[in-house]
């Protein structure tokens, strides 16, 4: 043989390359808790739950001193759209859960009783269907930013 | 992203053992090139792993999001109350950290 060498390493990475092949490629995904959720109050949860996981990873970057400092203020600035929204959320949810109990109190009461307590349930509602709607995309932006740097 | 990383190692490892084939002149620059792309994916594993962090954080709240969904339970205001704590907290800390930074780069 003229390049015993050569011939050793080509059939070393030959051999190699099965092995390659056959791992899975981008096996990591990134759950959606909110579409595992199946009512308002669920999905105002999932999200604020997500936003705070999604947080602390900012954190680790904003602490990784390889970091660019323009990324670092990009993701400060999307931080601080973001946590006034999970606040309005915050309070949009707690105020669902109250009319929620409340109307479930009522359903013993007189008619009109039962009718005001539906009419404040309906319209909490309606105000952390929008809460859940203005957060999402303010999360979802920060969201992106730390998988474009993570990914 | 791991197995990405794990797999482009492992191509990386197989291209290095046809460094006997490069013209000797070329040798010594293509083994410099393959150590570059070498170390950064070893940075790129650190980086993998935080990302398999997030992940595996978001995994865990979509499990109980589910479990509560198919047991047909209503969010407490307890558990509200502490996922706003959480991000109150996360919040803080990524503020502090943040203006660290800033310090750091004046």
């Amino acid at each position: 043989m003229k390049h015993p060498l050569r011939a050793a390493a080509l059939g070393l990475a030959l051999a190699l390359t099965p092995a390659c092949a056959s791992l899975q490629l981008g096996e990591t995904q990134i759950d959606n808790p909110i579409s595992a959720a199946r009512t308002l109050d669920q999905r105002a949860y999932a999200l604020l739950n997500a936003y705070a996981a999604v947080i602390e990873e900012a954190t680790d970057i904003v602490r990784d001193p390889s970091a660019p400092l323009a990324f670092k203020r990009a993701l400060g600035q999307a931080e601080r759209v973001a946590t006034p929204a999970a606040e309005s959320l915050q309070i949009a949810v707690t105020a669902y859960v109250r009319a929620r109990a409340d109307f479930e109190a009522a359903s013993g009461a007189s008619q009109p009783a039962l009718e005001r307590a539906a009419t404040a349930l309906t319209i909490a509602a309606q105000r952390l269907s929008r809460a859940i709607e203005a957060a999402r995309a303010p999360v979802s932006e920060l969201e992106d930013l730390v998988r474009a740097r993570r990914g | 992203m791991l197995n990405l990383i794990m797999q482009l190692q492992m191509l990386l490892a197989a291209l290095s053992m046809f460094l006997p084939l490069v013209p000797a002149e070329s040798r010594i620059r293509a083994a410099e090139i393959i150590d570059v792309v070498a170390k950064t994916l070893a940075a790129g594993n650190a980086i993998g792993a935080n990302l398999d962090d997030l992940a595996a954080k978001l995994a865990a709240i979509r499990a109980e999001v589910e479990a509560m969904a198919s047991a047909g339970r209503a969010v407490s205001g307890e558990e509200l109350e502490a996922a706003m704590t959480r991000v109150r907290t996360a919040s803080a800390a990524f503020r502090a950290a943040l203006e660290t930074a800033e310090a750091g780069a004046r």
